[in-house]
């Protein structure tokens, strides 16, 4: 072969490979959706599913449009193991500024599990401008510290519902059950950790306000393995009713047991997520009847039959991942957070994280949770009266049906009530 | 009337966390610190066999009991075998493995409320108006079952009798045709297969998660360290002195301060009698 022959033929190669597109045809940038947060908590590990369903609908119609480019979602995750009793703030924080600084995340998604890391967390996020869309952390201490300098945290949001939220929810029951129940004396238990005094803290106070008798209001470490202590108090001095806030699956666990296990007569409400998850009855037993929790915010855990895309994002999620969300909290808000950021993006015709936050300020999404907007503290609006208005909860008890098989039934609000509370033989009067 | 009994479960519960523990470390000097990853590397594997092979939950306890078992002997013989005789060094060797065990089942995604293991009886009695569930009279039992059938075992058995010769004097008793070794790995095995028994009676109480595996370390150190770290009634001492100790204080201080009893005692009694209540290990010295 000519020497001549040889450099046309290379450089006919060389052009062909320049020519020819690196990826498939029309192949655009990701947009990159970055979730740091405790893998090692059911609301983590069950709010990265969700995330992840969210953005796999997301990518089979195209993905989200930038100004004129679709562009698919990409997520980027990192367990910052916030959630393990003995992981310190610190760690988890690294954990945190790697993702981000790593991984570039045009937006992150869920973000802290413990509020102590979301309080910390905050000055990161900021620093690095990467707007956040919070599902997890419930710390009214989020809005109080976005208050300080509203113009340095405008990069974070909090999807979901806080304490407060949740607490009015409970109030509103707590007085369901005095009123119309004739339920007198309450007993207050909960995880020593900063959301879990706050929600149970408020719920104290409500009770003091409205005449109920307080036996106690104790806190535990977040990693107890006993409360004979609590419940023996709480039947010796014969609460009607125990009041209970935990996360930590080891110690909450071990409280349902227990709980059932001592048969103590008062009736159970609060949050503790092994009793509200809808595999309880295997976990704990028969004893999660007449059981009542709060689920924050709807669409969590619980298909609502006047809520139909409760219903849809449940059985899709139950048909990906076979089995429905562990914990009775915040997988809708996970589910919900990624939409909200689609539509913002679209909004924006940008990924400039400025332009970015005054899109998600004029969020106005309906979704799983509810209708969702943000207020002037970046918190999403929940209420108790309209899911078409603001975003909403839900009060369940554990009840037999006709066949006898315990299921949960909404109770509260009315709106979404399918069963009126019941209360236990041993304590009607 | 709670406080005496639910303080009796809860001394038995930490005497169960413990009794493989100080076997394998009065036997061989061995301060097992895998142990805790052990007890709760056995809780999953029951799980694991329940729920992906189907299997009854008393054949998967057993099954739980035999791999902890193998997994202590193992250690003697690949971890340990080279490092004897070097206190510190065993000390790290089995705190890293324990701490791999651990984390490799959080990796595994060993975390949540799934993880269960059934009680053996639903139900329970009131007894002088405290309510006890008859999982923790199982407990109950099997605490007294395992100190009373330890003591048979090192005074009536070949393996026992071994097992007091190494303790007493390991050259004494390679002089007389023990084989050290191979006890030294028995000891292992019978702490590990310990620690699972434990498991299997104090598990189905809650649910399961990895970090149970460090809070039980500090259990067994805190009762091994308070009682005496080779005496056995220095153990049944440190657990009713810690598990008595936590109830009273969660009743009376408040529920926070029950966590902080057995680091408390820990310190008290390094501070005060380092061997312990009950222990011979440095008697000498403090009496000097």
């Amino acid at each position: 072969m000519k020497k001549g022959t040889i450099l046309f033929s290379i450089a006919v190669l060389i052009t062909t490979l320049l020519i020819i597109p690196a990826g498939p045809a029309g192949a655009a940038k990701p947009i990159v959706i970055g979730v740091p947060t405790s893998l090692y908590t059911p609301f983590g590990r069950d709010g990265l599913k969700a995330v992840k369903l969210a953005v796999e609908e997301l990518n089979a119609k195209g993905g989200v449009k930038v100004g004129s480019e679709k562009r698919p979602l990409k997520v980027v995750v990192a367990d910052t193991r916030g959630g393990e009793p003995s992981t310190p703030v610190h760690d988890a924080l690294m954990a945190y500024e790697r993702l981000i600084t790593k991984e570039k995340p045009d937006a992150i998604v869920i973000g802290a599990f413990r509020s102590e890391v979301l309080i910390a967390s905050m000055d990161l996020v900021s620093k690095y401008k990467v707007p956040q869309l919070g599902t997890i952390a419930q710390s009214p201490g989020f809005q109080k510290k976005f208050m300080k300098d509203p113009k340095k945290y405008k990069y974070l949001f909090r999807v979901t519902t806080d304490a407060l939220v949740d607490a009015t929810y409970l109030n509103n029951t707590l007085d369901i059950l005095k009123n119309k129940y004739g339920l007198k004396t309450a007993y207050f238990i909960y995880q020593d950790t900063l959301w879990a005094k706050a929600f149970s803290g408020l719920m104290s106070k409500h009770c003091k306000k409205t005449g109920w008798k307080q036996i106690g209001f104790d806190g535990y470490a977040a990693g107890a393995t006993d409360f004979s202590p609590a419940l023996t108090k709480a039947k010796d001095e014969k609460a009607d009713l125990i009041g209970m806030v935990w996360d930590v699956p080891l110690g909450a666990g071990v409280f349902a047991k227990q709980y059932a296990a001592m048969k103590v007569p008062a009736l159970l409400i609060g949050f503790i997520p092994p009793m509200a998850s809808p595999m309880a009855v295997k976990t704990v037993g028969p004893g999660v009847e007449y059981a009542m929790s709060i689920e924050f915010p709807v669409g969590a855990s619980l298909p609502l039959k006047k809520l139909p895309k409760t219903v849809d994002f449940l059985s899709k999620f139950k048909k990906k991942y076979g089995s429905l969300p562990e914990a009775a909290a915040v997988n809708s808000s996970a589910y919900d957070a990624v939409f909200i950021l689609a539509e913002a993006i679209e909004r924006a015709g940008t990924l400039d994280p400025d332009k970015l936050v005054a899109a998600l300020e004029k969020t106005d999404y309906k979704g799983v949770s509810g209708r969702i907007r943000f207020n002037k503290q970046h918190i999403a609006v929940f209420g108790t009266k309209d899911p078409n208005e603001t975003g909403v909860c839900v009060i369940f008890q554990w009840q037999k049906d006709a066949s006898g098989k315990l299921r949960r039934v909404p109770v509260y609000p009315d709106f979404l009530a399918e069963g009126k509370i019941q209360l236990p033989p041993w304590m009607k009067k | 009337m709670s406080l005496l009994i639910y303080g009796l479960i809860n001394s038995v519960i930490l005497a169960l966390y413990t009794v493989g523990f100080s076997l394998t470390y009065g036997i061989s000097g061995i301060a097992n610190f895998a142990h805790g990853a052990l007890y709760i590397l056995s809780g999953f594997a029951a799980w694991t066999f329940m729920n992906a092979a189907g299997l009854p939950f008393w054949l998967s306890g057993i099954l739980a009991v035999l791999i902890s078992a193998i997994i202590g002997f193992v250690f003697y013989w690949v971890l340990l075998l080279r490092l004897r005789g070097i206190p510190l060094a065993e000390l790290i060797v089995t705190f890293a493995a324990g701490v791999a065990i651990l984390e490799l089942l959080t990796w595994k995604g060993f975390y949540g409320i799934r993880y269960s293991l059934p009680v053996l009886v639903r139900g329970g009695v009131e007894i002088f108006g405290v309510g006890i569930d008859y999982q923790r009279f199982i407990v109950l039992a099997c605490g007294v079952f395992l100190v009373v059938g330890l003591w048979l075992f090192v005074h009536h058995t070949r393996i026992g009798l071994a097992f007091r010769a190494m303790a007493q004097n390991e050259r004494t008793a390679l002089s007389i045709g023990i084989e050290s070794d191979w006890i030294g790995s028995l000891s292992l095995a019978f702490g590990a297969a310990l620690a699972a028994v434990a498991a299997m009676v104090v598990l189905p109480l809650g649910v399961m998660e990895s970090t149970i595996g460090y809070e039980v370390l500090i259990y067994a150190l805190a009762v091994a360290i308070v009682g005496g770290l080779e005496s056995t009634l220095g153990m049944i001492a440190g657990s009713f002195l810690i598990g008595y100790g936590q109830i009273a204080a969660a009743r009376y201080i408040g529920a926070k301060w029950m966590i902080i009893v057995p680091l408390a005692a820990i310190v008290f009694v390094l501070a005060v009698r380092p061997s312990g209540l009950f222990g011979k290990f440095k008697e000498l010295e403090e009496r000097v």
